[in-house]
């Protein structure tokens, strides 16, 4: 049944092996990622010990006012990540929920400013997410006029691009409508479309293939294609290990916001596919 | 095959394994790579911001189109709201505590004063918030960050201008007839308008840095209300006291002045309050675009 003849029952994520990746030649550095630290700021909560909970009263007493004034908790999110990529690479980015994949990416777009550590890049950096922002209240047609110019298009070129943009998000006359009318699916394809109606040189792709109907994501992953032969290189943040394989020629696996491993795209998830299954291991790394 | 190091030294194996010797940053330059997340010159950051004027501009129509659509009345709104609270502090000020001093026209000197006071402070309002309201597109979209700011003030603007056809009827209906002055008002609204941005810019550069100061806006903007000559004239009320100069020539007394000297016949034009006014403007723009500038690469973090 994962015959490729069939585009509409294929599996998005089983439809290409690993060999069938066409060969890129590795051209020059695209891309140095040095020392990379990210620490985010959290305000009003503090993160406790587990035990603070069975503190006595007088403990208790002394601790409240910290609690609720100056509650301002730093989490390290990425600690240290170096690395170098080049043009006519796809690299999967692999990892635990909050392992600081998706901050990572966006510290390399720039959209999140590192705590320490530099970033070098050819060209202007792009993030490709279904959480690209919207204004729920505004049309879709609206809509596509912001991000498109937010995404550095022109006016002529948005509406040039007005009818394929609504085509490819599958939404018809929904697009005169406020976005808050629309459904889940309908807002993410259209967000998906307006993202990747430009065309980047480093293109980070955020979980944005998870969404959407079958026949949504064979579109998708055709328009991934399309921009990855433009663009120099290729990020794809995905859980999905098939994905990553299908996909990318290399792999780097994040776990608390270190670099666990960098490697070839296969190594590097039947390692992760290991750690994972492994009780032992998922014991000692999942901590609240 | 574990490596968890995740060091320069592995990466530095890469780069020099490639091309020789030199340090990180001499290999970016080699291959024509520059660094992410730092401050533009002034010069390119102005630049940027000019070939996203038209992002600015659709950004602030939208927002002020969608402020008013969640209603049946939709945008007629944001001509009623003005004329209810113009309504309200008429039966306040000049019915009730009767603050008119000298002035003629109360309803007419009242009615500019909480329109133009009004632009100022929901300017401050919602701009304060700029950055820290919209995270996620901070986060989500490279552009320069003054872009947020800019267009907020903008909102306010296109929000403003309903309700200054309704003004300038009330003024007439109050028993103004429109003179030569009456064109000058669109250049004091624009003075205003520059003073607005320019306080927008330093609030949000402000919030990011302490959220805490978000709190603290609204007292500032009631603080302002009422020494600003809002519902009174300061003149007749400040009399000779030196202290007087410093409430007449702060910048939102300037500004409600000048629209007065527009649309009143009974207050002249005085040249030298309008140099105040464009000094303000232009000290407040440059000032605050060079302070929001200044912290441009910060702008994002939590």
């Amino acid at each position: 049944m994962t015959e490729p003849a069939l585009p509409r029952e294929m599996d998005f994520e089983a439809d290409q092996q690993p060999g069938q990746l066409s060969p890129t030649v590795l051209g020059d550095p695209s891309l140095i990622v040095e020392d990379l630290h990210v620490t985010y700021r959290v305000y009003g909560g503090r993160r406790r010990s587990p035990g603070a909970g069975r503190s006595t009263w007088l403990g208790r007493m002394l601790n409240k006012p910290a609690d609720h004034v100056g509650a301002v908790t730093e989490i390290p999110a990425v600690r240290g990540v170096s690395f170098m990529a080049r043009h006519g690479e796809s690299i999967g980015v692999v990892g635990r929920n909050g392992s600081g994949k998706s901050t990572l990416l966006r510290a390399i777009a720039g959209l999140i400013p590192a705590t320490r550590g530099t970033v070098y890049v050819s060209g202007e950096p792009s993030l490709l997410g279904v959480n690209a922002v919207l204004m729920s209240e505004l049309t879709g047609e609206r809509n596509i006029m912001i991000g498109g110019l937010a995404l550095g298009l022109t006016p002529q070129q948005v509406r040039e691009r007005f009818d394929e943009i609504v085509d490819f998000a599958g939404i018809g006359d929904f697009v005169y409508l406020p976005m808050k009318a629309y459904s889940s699916g309908m807002g993410a394809r259209l967000r998906f479309a307006i993202s990747s109606a430009a065309t980047p040189d480093v293109l980070m792709i955020d979980e944005a293939l998870a969404t959407g109907d079958a026949e949504f994501r064979a579109k998708s992953k055709a328009r991934i294609d399309r921009i990855r032969e433009n663009a120099g290189t290729i990020f794809l943040v995905s859980h999905s290990l098939a994905t990553v394989e299908s996909m990318c020629s290399r792999a780097l696996w994040i776990d608390e916001g270190l670099l666990e491993m960098d490697g070839p795209a296969g190594e590097v998830c039947q390692a992760y596919r290991e750690a994972v299954s492994a009780p032992k291991r998922v014991a000692s790394t999942t901590k609240a | 095959m574990t490596n968890r190091s995740g060091t320069i030294d592995s990466m530095q194996d890469q780069t020099t394994s490639t091309n020789g010797i030199g340090s990180t940053a001499e290999v970016a330059a080699r291959y024509g790579l520059h660094r992410v997340g730092t401050r533009p010159p002034l010069r390119e950051y102005l630049r940027q911001l000019w070939s996203r004027r038209q992002f600015i501009s659709v950004l602030a129509t939208s927002k002020a189109y969608a402020r008013n659509q969640n209603n049946y009345l939709g945008q007629l709104w944001s001509v009623l709201n003005p004329l209810i609270l113009a309504g309200v502090y008429f039966l306040v000020f000049g019915l009730l505590l009767n603050t008119r001093g000298n002035i003629d026209n109360f309803v007419g000197f009242l009615t500019i004063g909480v329109f133009m006071f009004g632009f100022t402070a929901s300017s401050l309002t919602a701009g304060a918030k700029s950055i820290t309201g919209n995270l996620s597109l901070v986060r989500a979209l490279h552009f320069p960050r003054a872009v947020l700011p800019v267009s907020i003030a903008l909102t306010e603007l296109a929000t403003l201008l309903p309700a200054l056809v309704v003004l300038c009827a009330i003024v007439v209906i109050s028993g103004e007839t429109p003179t030569w002055s009456w064109l000058l008002f669109p250049v004091a609204v624009l003075l205003q308008y520059a003073f607005n941005t320019g306080c927008v810019f330093v609030a949000a550069r402000l919030v990011v840095a302490s959220r805490d100061l978000l709190n603290v806006i609204p007292m500032v903007i009631r603080l302002a209300r009422y020494i600003s000559g809002v519902f009174f004239p300061i003149a007749h009320y400040v009399g000779d006291n030196p202290a007087g100069a410093l409430l007449e020539y702060q910048p939102i007394a300037v500004y409600l002045e000048l629209a007065r000297q527009c649309l009143l016949a009974e207050l002249p034009l005085d040249p030298v309050l309008w140099a105040w006014g464009t000094g303000w403007a232009v000290l407040f723009l440059i000032v605050g675009f060079l302070v929001f500038w200044q912290a441009e690469e910060r702008y994002g973090r939590d």
